[in-house]
């Protein structure tokens, strides 16, 4: 184009024009790629930024969010009418077994404080939740994250464990003053530190964001079977140990995954657990130890 | 008010509808739908609101307001904070430089022009987001997301069409 420099103002106004807007398409590339730079550096400036627009669009997305939701409530619960029959059969048989279980439970109980008092055991710290909804989705292919409406004033801490009410949905990442970030245990940048429950192998649970994370670290000789249950390991001190997290499944590729409790397309209220109390007195991740096999007794 | 000074209020209103639109597609992106296997897969809403700004009324959608969008459409849906920014500042800036070829021709060309755009895009996003993490990530939730928002773009084209005829046609 500047081959093209004629004598007249209008011939060279339009070139320059031209440039301007190429100068500032390059500026704003080369803004977006340094952006990424400092993210990716875990500078804690765009953290800072990007929790504060979050709070600012949070009362927004709280609004937007709810009419969804009622509609997912509503299809619920005609679709609760037709299966009423089937349910009250099964329940009826689940409550049986329950009782029984429950009668397994008190005895153990009594059983547990009993011996807790020849021990002199001193039970750890309780932990602490708090309920939140569910007010933004992550639209993105390649994240696996959600937002909550508590924030900072409701007590909300980086690091808290999220769990709905049938396992760990994962963790919090960032925490604005009205709003913060679930990270899901599927996501790519997901590390949760687990134990299978029957063979009290440790290993740790790695999203890759796909809906069934992966197994890695886990010991050579582990003897663990499809649908042996996984819960957290407590190590690391960023989760309570012992909350529910999935079954194993053995994909065709023989790499161990967990198929999730937690149905994370439906996750509306998620609890968070506040664990910091306690994390003090667990040992840090760098210090792995040998997998305990008889640990529980 | 003066009749003068209320004309170009109106004005300004009307010329901040493609940016304003652009930011409700960013919120509409957030929303939970419950829909199993839907949140990764969700149509590029702002995608397509680029390119057809960028096409047709590429004075109404400066880079730095896309650049901002797409820096919020990232910050809001937790993706790495830059991503959506420049691959959207691009989508417009080659919306714009083809935009001659899709002005006043059928539809379909600028739907299998849009088609083409969102692949690039969707290659440019998944390339960026696999450097930003490290490692290689699996292609198909992009494929999928970029298929379905070729396939909601007529939709959203239309009401784009109608927006720009109802805000422009007088003005």
């Amino acid at each position: 184009m500047n081959k093209r420099g004629g004598s007249s103002v209008l011939r060279l106004a339009v070139p320059a024009k031209v440039l301007l807007q190429r100068f500032a398409f390059l500026f704003l590339i080369l803004t977006a790629f340094g952006i990424m730079l400092l993210s990716k550096a875990e500078t804690i400036v765009v953290e800072k930024v990007s929790t504060v627009v979050v709070d600012v669009f949070a009362p927004i997305m709280d609004v937007l969010s709810r009419p969804a939701a009622a509609v997912n409530d509503a299809v619920k619960t005609v679709r609760g009418f037709s299966d009423l029959r089937d349910d009250n059969i099964r329940l009826k048989r689940e409550n049986e077994r329950l009782l029984i279980w429950q009668e397994a439970a008190r005895r153990l109980a009594s059983q547990n404080q009993a011996l807790q008092s020849l021990l002199d055991f001193k039970p750890g710290p309780k932990s602490q939740s708090i309920a939140t909804r569910v007010i933004a989705d992550s639209g993105g292919a390649f994240v696996r994250s959600v937002v909550v409406n508590a924030g900072d004033r409701d007590g909300v801490r980086k690091g808290q464990a999220a769990v709905s009410g049938v396992g760990l949905a994962g963790r919090v990442a960032t925490a604005g003053y009205r709003s913060a970030r679930i990270l899901l245990i599927t996501d790519i940048n997901s590390r949760v530190p687990v134990l299978i429950e029957s063979s009290r192998d440790r290993a740790i649970l790695s999203g890759d964001n796909s809906g069934m994370p992966r197994l890695i670290f886990l010991p050579a000789n582990a003897s663990i079977k499809s649908g042996d249950r996984v819960v957290t390991s407590g190590h690391g001190g960023v989760f309570p140990p012992g909350l529910q997290i999935g079954r194993i499944t053995v994909a065709t590729d023989g790499i161990m995954r967990v198929k999730p409790n937690v149905r994370f397309d439906q996750l509306e209220f998620v609890r968070l657990i506040d664990f910091a109390a306690v994390s003090s007195v667990v040992p840090k991740e760098g210090a792995e130890t040998p997998p305990k096999k008889a640990a529980s007794r | 008010m003066t009749p003068s000074l209320s004309h170009r209020l109106d004005a300004v209103a009307r010329n901040l509808v493609p940016a304003a639109l652009g930011v409700f597609f960013v919120l509409l992106s957030t929303i939970p739908f419950y829909i199993p296997g839907f949140g990764p897969v969700a149509p590029n809403f702002v995608l397509m609101a680029v390119f057809f700004w960028a096409v047709h009324r590429i004075d109404l959608f400066t880079s730095i307001t896309v650049f901002f969008i797409g820096l919020l459409l990232d910050i809001l849906v937790g993706a790495p904070p830059g991503i959506n920014a420049a691959v959207l500042v691009l989508v417009r800036t080659v919306a714009a430089s083809q935009g001659k070829v899709f002005r006043g021709k059928s539809f379909l060309v600028l739907w299998w022009g849009f088609g083409l755009v969102a692949f690039a895009a969707g290659l440019v996003i998944w390339i960026l987001t696999a450097i930003y993490h490290l490692t290689v990530i699996d292609p198909l939730p992009i494929i999928f997301q970029m298929a379905l928002t070729v396939a909601a773009f007529p939709f959203l084209a239309w009401i784009f069409a109608r927006t720009h005829q109802k805000l422009f046609q007088n003005a």
